[in-house]
């Protein structure tokens, strides 16, 4: 007993680093998909997926991608899910980018997405727009103001009809890992948009005080929140909108078993061993 | 002078922006876009300031031998992207894309994902029940973990509905506080600044 006590005070960190990484990488391996475990919805990202839902057809929805390649795995299926549900819903998607590293990211995934063939009717112009980038505090400079978006971007489309300013978006979805869409919610006072935000798991927390005021409508945090929407983008449409995010969250329950796992195990070592120092 | 023009640039800065809000009309629009386009032009200005100091910084290292290798790898790879940026630009199915996609997004990636092993390596080593309080901590996080995983439901009921509550209302109320703390030292700095009363900026 008190060699293992021991062994285990003085467990070799690449043990702890090959159990975390083994329970990371077998589930997303081929042939263990039985691990994938349903999620059931929870209210706040229902709240995003009924907003969109009740949107009519040529209706505007305002992605603000503010997020880099560090938080693709949590972010990037989020993003996806949201635009296949915008396209489904035939609503017009204005996407700009307040992150210089996740313009390239984003084109890619748009582009990848209008190539299926279920979306390949969409028209950059007419159902969505890449609206380059905007640097973070220069954007809501720009979108804070009456003049009209075609003007300041440039940019030409059928999409802009209608839609001049912030007045004219039905929602907004903004997706980081920092509290830099606090900045968002403070603009919806002047233009009266509908906001809603899709963020990494530990900036969730961060945010609850804005849900629980009504100043955010829906809150998508971590994985989990892309895992739900894909769930219920597919049950909706009753097709097979599951992507990364449903695979990953059976790599982040094992993942966080082998953590939980971990502060149980130095847990019960710390008190042996204060119990054997008396 | 060095010191009045900064502190006249914040006052009128701090009028045009503040007045913003109360009247509306082209000269406020004009000096949105003339601040945001500005924005832009100090971004730029920036990035070649770090081209430049890195640049600088590793021709020391590789003159110096000082880990020589892989500063040449660092400094070939930036004027890589340069060129193949300025060749082919940066859209979708150009070089400089693939090179993004296929060599950088996957670095970041990487690197931010050795959190979690380190995450994993700390919470075994440090979180400890070592005091109620940490007790306390210990437990609230570890229902939290359990309630953002579908198994968390399976093995008790009740455990996302006492983790929702641990996020909705201590760590709610806490995070206000913050908020709270935090939007009232950035109106305090706003005054300071616009008043010319705080000067760390001006390396004072």
């Amino acid at each position: 007993m008190k060699k293992i006590l021991e062994k285990l005070k003085k467990i070799d960190r690449r043990i702890i680093y090959l159990l975390v990484f083994l329970s990371i990488i077998i589930p997303l391996l081929p042939g263990f998909d039985f691990l994938i475990f349903p999620v059931s919805p929870t209210k706040e990202t229902k709240q995003i997926f009924d907003e969109i839902e009740g949107l009519n057809e040529g209706d505007a929805v305002f992605i603000d991608w503010a997020f880099d390649p560090s938080s693709k795995a949590e972010l990037l299926p989020m993003f996806e899910a949201f635009f296949k549900h915008c396209l489904k819903k035939k609503v017009k998607v204005f996407i700009y980018y307040a992150s210089i590293n996740g313009i390239n990211l984003g084109k890619e995934s748009v582009k990848n997405i209008t190539a299926m063939e279920e979306f390949n009717w969409a028209r950059e112009g007419i159902h969505y727009i890449n609206m380059e980038y905007v640097p973070i505090a220069a954007d809501i400079r720009i979108f804070n103001m009456d003049v009209d978006f075609k003007g300041t971007y440039k940019k030409e489309g059928k999409i802009f009809e209608g839609v001049e300013t912030l007045r004219d978006i039905k929602y907004m979805i903004g997706l980081s890992g920092s509290a830099y869409h606090f900045t968002h919610v403070d603009m919806q006072i002047r233009f009266n948009y509908k906001f809603g935000i899709a963020v990494t798991g530990v900036m969730g927390p961060d945010f609850v005080p804005y849900l629980q005021t009504g100043q955010i409508t829906g809150m998508a945090n971590g994985l989990r929140g892309a895992a739900e929407y894909e769930r219920l983008v597919s049950d909706k449409y009753e097709r097979n909108y599951y992507g990364s995010a449903t695979k990953g969250m059976s790599s982040l329950t094992f993942s966080h078993l082998v953590i939980f796992g971990f502060v149980i195990v130095g847990n019960i070592v710390y008190y042996m061993d204060k119990r054997k120092r008396g | 002078m060095k010191k009045e023009i900064p502190i006249l640039l914040g006052i009128i800065t701090g009028i045009l922006w503040y007045g913003e809000f109360f009247i509306a009309g082209m000269f406020q629009e004009n000096q949105k876009l003339f601040f945001a386009n500005g924005l832009k032009i100090a971004g730029v200005v920036g990035v070649a300031v770090g081209v430049y100091s890195v640049a600088r910084q590793n021709y020391y290292k590789i003159k110096y031998n000082n880990e020589r290798y892989y500063a040449i790898l660092r400094v070939a790879m930036i004027f890589l992207m340069i060129f193949l940026g300025v060749i082919s630009g940066t859209s979708s199915g150009t070089p400089f894309s693939s090179m993004f996609m296929n060599v950088y997004v996957p670095f970041q990636a990487t690197v931010f994902s050795l959190l979690a092993f380190y995450i994993a390596s700390a919470a075994y080593r440090s979180f400890k029940a070592k005091s109620v309080e940490s007790g306390v901590l210990l437990v609230a996080s570890i229902i939290v973990m359990l309630s953002k995983i579908p198994l968390g439901g399976e093995i008790w009921s009740q455990i996302p509905v006492i983790g929702e509550w641990i996020m909705d209302s201590p760590s709610s109320a806490g995070r206000r506080a913050i908020i709270f703390g935090g939007y009232l030292g950035s109106i305090t700095m706003m005054i300071r600044i616009f008043f010319g009363l705080e000067r760390s900026h001006l390396s004072e």
